[in-house]
């Protein structure tokens, strides 16, 4: 049995009027590799200070081998810290700066310099004894402040961000490192990160932190494979999170579909996040697993391929675009011409509308032989607020005619249940030059059938993520063509060594212990 | 334009009076003048002296409010830094004039009134040249200081006075070498019992008219403050380097 170093016990920090640290409470053991864990802002820097004595408490205690430590100033604590920028005195060299915690204590010179040449052999850095600080490497400096906190031999040390400064490859080397000499040394390391992969590499333990409270505290598998709730599983590696509904002990359902999973002690029908990890999701042949999909893309990531499964589609509504063409109408006697071109519009627009917005919203134009404006002062109709076609005749003084329709159309809308969305659009009258014109066709799609979806859950907006038609544009005639808005599905991301093309429809398949269950958050 | 002006003091160092374009003679005797007479040697002992205490007093003063400084708020901080620089702002003899006045009304000795007149002078550059150096000073330094266990003074020893110390040197360089030559506040606070290199110079100028002893007095002051420029810039790379 591990036994216990550090106790952390109802911590509360408040900065001004902001709770940066809502009452924590942690246990910490002897040789433990322990990484606080979270975004910038959930306060694991915060109670790394306090931690080192830079910070006091507002409240609670933290108890370092038993002893109440909180009111004991930083320079009188057990306690060393490797600084996010090092913190390294530019005007002392390597030896010194590693010698200066032995020297302050004011050691004999030949105990200072076994111990500081034990830790720069410990770091790897023989032959730098007396380099200048400010022509290390970052690497190199790591190791300084690293073998600067270490030679004090205290009984924790806290590693505050230390690898965020060094680039990617060396990163990967210090941490791997990191454990090593932790391993060597067997003393409490308290690691801050915001980098959930070095927390899965090194630590023993992981405290996963939000916005001042701990969210989940286990070993790097535990808090992989169980995380606690949606914000946990997200933290930790890539995973599809589900709406879902717990039928019962050991029976999950999301999609309509009931699926076998081992967790228990959830309330009948109560709402939960599943979290099944993209390599937990095998591609079976269609209607062999346990759920069938289309795969929409497929990303190749070296060792395998990543590969994005919708397994139910989204809600979708289909409306008619009436494409018409434009036709001048001319007036030889009056040396006249006239243009208009059909239009569609809301029911409830019908009884405020005006000649001169008919006018706008049909594009009718009059010109003479001079291509001089030329008035339209009749405007014949007879809207009724109901659905349909009506006729709706432009003439101008000298009485050249033109005769477009207009098409009343109500919004078309689509509740679905299962996905909890609705979505709503119109059907539209376009002429082939709009459509022609257009550069990004789906987007003034969506435009013109004044296509929309909301959640009926919250009435938040959900995005169209689909358009689709069976038309030519650059070659679009006149006609009725149906458009079909739809919203994202279920999709299902999941990893694979195996090559499948775009389009395929496969068969999803995972084992009940690869579906974890976890409780809503509030 | 510079090297000019230096070069007629060279040639008036190296010459007797009298001189014409024609009769150019070149001599050492302006120098052997200076160094056989007690008096010259003496007077430029005083002037060092002087420059040197002003220089202690002025960091002596000029540390702890710096540091103070240094460590007030950031809002605050600007202020008294407005508050130092604020007699720069006036002409250095109508301060030196006030200062006369003040210290004259209080009876206070000549050689104690120089001292009052140089320090006020200087001691804004002293200030600033050390503030400047502390607040550079990353304040993570201090705090790593205290993780590896040393108290308020240890880390002000091992830490922030090393750190600060290029600003000491500078603030040396900027306070001693125009110390050594000022003649006017001597002048003035010294009520004229107050003689040091700089109104000797003064003197052999504008009233003797021996421009050449002047010159070769000038000269000598020059050496003597390439020296100590040389010393400070030592001094200062040595800190550097450590």
């Amino acid at each position: 049995m591990a036994k216990k170093l550090i106790e952390i016990k109802n911590i509360v920090k408040r900065f001004d009027n902001q709770v940066v640290l809502k009452g924590i409470n942690l246990d910490i053991n002897e040789n433990e590799f322990v990484t606080l864990l979270g975004p910038s802002g959930c306060g694991k820097t915060t109670l790394l200070r306090i931690i080192a004595g830079f910070l006091e408490p507002d409240e609670g205690n933290v108890f370092l081998d038993g002893e109440d430590i909180a009111t004991v100033p930083a320079y009188k604590r057990d306690v060393n810290t490797v600084f996010q920028h090092y913190a390294l005195f530019p005007h002392l060299d390597v030896y010194d700066n590693i010698a200066f915690g032995l020297a302050i204590k004011k050691q004999p010179k030949d105990i200072i310099h076994q111990k500081v040449m034990r830790m720069i052999s410990l770091v790897g850095l023989e032959g730098f004894e007396h380099r200048d600080i400010n022509a290390m490497s970052g690497g190199q400096q790591q190791r300084v402040a690293i073998a600067r906190a270490l030679v004090n031999e205290p009984q924790v040390l806290l590693l505050d961000e230390s690898l965020s400064a060094l680039d990617k490859n060396l990163r990967k080397e210090m941490q791997l490192e990191l454990k090593e000499i932790q391993r060597e040394v067997g003393i409490t390391f308290i690691f801050v990160t915001h980098d959930q992969e070095e927390a899965l590499t090194m630590s023993d333990k992981i405290v996963i932190m939000r916005d001042g409270m701990i969210e989940q505290v286990g070993s790097p598998l535990e808090v992989y494979n169980t995380p606690v709730n949606e914000y946990c599983a997200k933290f930790i590696g890539d995973s599809n999170i589900i709406d879902g509904t717990m039928k019962k002990d050991r029976l999950v359902s999301f999609d309509d579909a009931d699926y076998v999973c081992e967790d228990y002690g959830f309330a009948e029908n109560e709402p939960v996040d599943i979290v099944i990890r993209p390599e937990d999701i095998d591609i079976v042949p269609r209607n062999r697993g346990l759920l069938n999909g289309e795969v929409k893309s497929v990303l190749f990531k070296g060792v395998h391929y990543e590969i994005v499964a919708e397994t139910s589609s989204g809600t979708s509504k289909t409306v008619i675009m009436h494409v018409t063409g434009e036709h001048d109408v001319v007036n030889a006697e009056a040396h006249e011409r006239m243009s208009a071109t059909s239009f569609s519009m809301d029911v409830e627009d019908v009884k405020d509308i005006t000649d001169a917005e008919i006018i706008a919203r049909a594009n009718a134009q009059a010109w003479n032989d001079d291509e001089e404006d030329v008035s339209i002062p009749n405007v014949n109709y007879d809207l009724k607020e109901d659905e349909g076609v009506y006729d709706c005749t432009f003439e101008t003084a000298a009485g050249t005619k033109i005769t477009i329709k207009i098409n009343v159309v109500k919004p078309v809308s689509v509740e679905d249940a299962g996905n909890e969305e609705s979505i709503q659009a119109f059907n539209f009258t376009k002429s082939v030059d709009e459509i022609k014109e257009s550069v990004a066709l789906d987007t003034d799609l969506i435009r013109w059938a004044d296509a929309y979806a909301w959640s009926t859950e919250d009435n938040s907006q959900v995005e169209i993520w689909d358009v689709k038609y069976d038309f030519d544009d650059e070659n679009i005639t006149e006609g009725d063509y149906p458009i079909t808005f739809s919203t994202q599905g279920r999709e299902l991301k999941l990893e694979t060594t195996d090559h499948h093309e775009v389009g395929e429809r496969v068969g999803l398949e995972w084992n009940p212990e690869d579906i974890h269950v976890m409780r809503k958050m509030n | 334009m510079i090297i000019v002006p230096m070069l007629m003091i060279v040639l008036y160092a190296f010459t007797v009076q009298g001189n014409s374009v024609l009769t150019l003679t070149i001599t050492f005797d302006n120098f052997a003048r200076f160094f056989s007479d007690p008096i010259f040697p003496g007077v430029l002992w005083k002037s060092l002296k002087m420059a040197l205490i002003t220089t202690i007093i002025c960091i002596a003063i000029g540390y702890p409010t710096a540091y103070i400084m240094a460590r007030q708020k950031p809002k605050s901080q600007g202020l008294t830094v407005l508050l130092v620089t604020l007699p720069m702002w006036i002409n250095m003899l109508v301060r030196t004039y006030a200062w006369k006045g003040i210290l004259g009304r209080l009876g206070v000795p000549g050689e104690i009134s120089v001292y009052v007149g140089m320090v006020y002078n200087f001691l804004p550059f002293m200030i600033l040249q050390i503030y400047t150096a502390l607040s550079k000073i990353d304040a993570s330094l201090i705090t790593a200081a205290h993780d590896l266990g040393a108290d308020e003074k240890q880390t002000f020893l091992r830490v922030t006075l090393p750190l600060s110390l290029s600003g000491v040197v500078s603030g040396i360089t900027l306070v001693f070498l125009p110390a050594v030559s000022s003649f006017f506040i001597p002048k003035l606070l010294g009520g004229g019992q107050y003689v040091l290199i700089g109104n000797l110079i003064e003197d052999y100028f504008v009233s003797t008219g021996d421009w050449n002893f002047g010159s070769a007095i000038s000269l000598i002051m020059a050496v003597i403050i390439l020296i100590s420029m040389y010393i400070t810039r030592k001094l200062d790379k040595d800190v550097k380097e450590k």
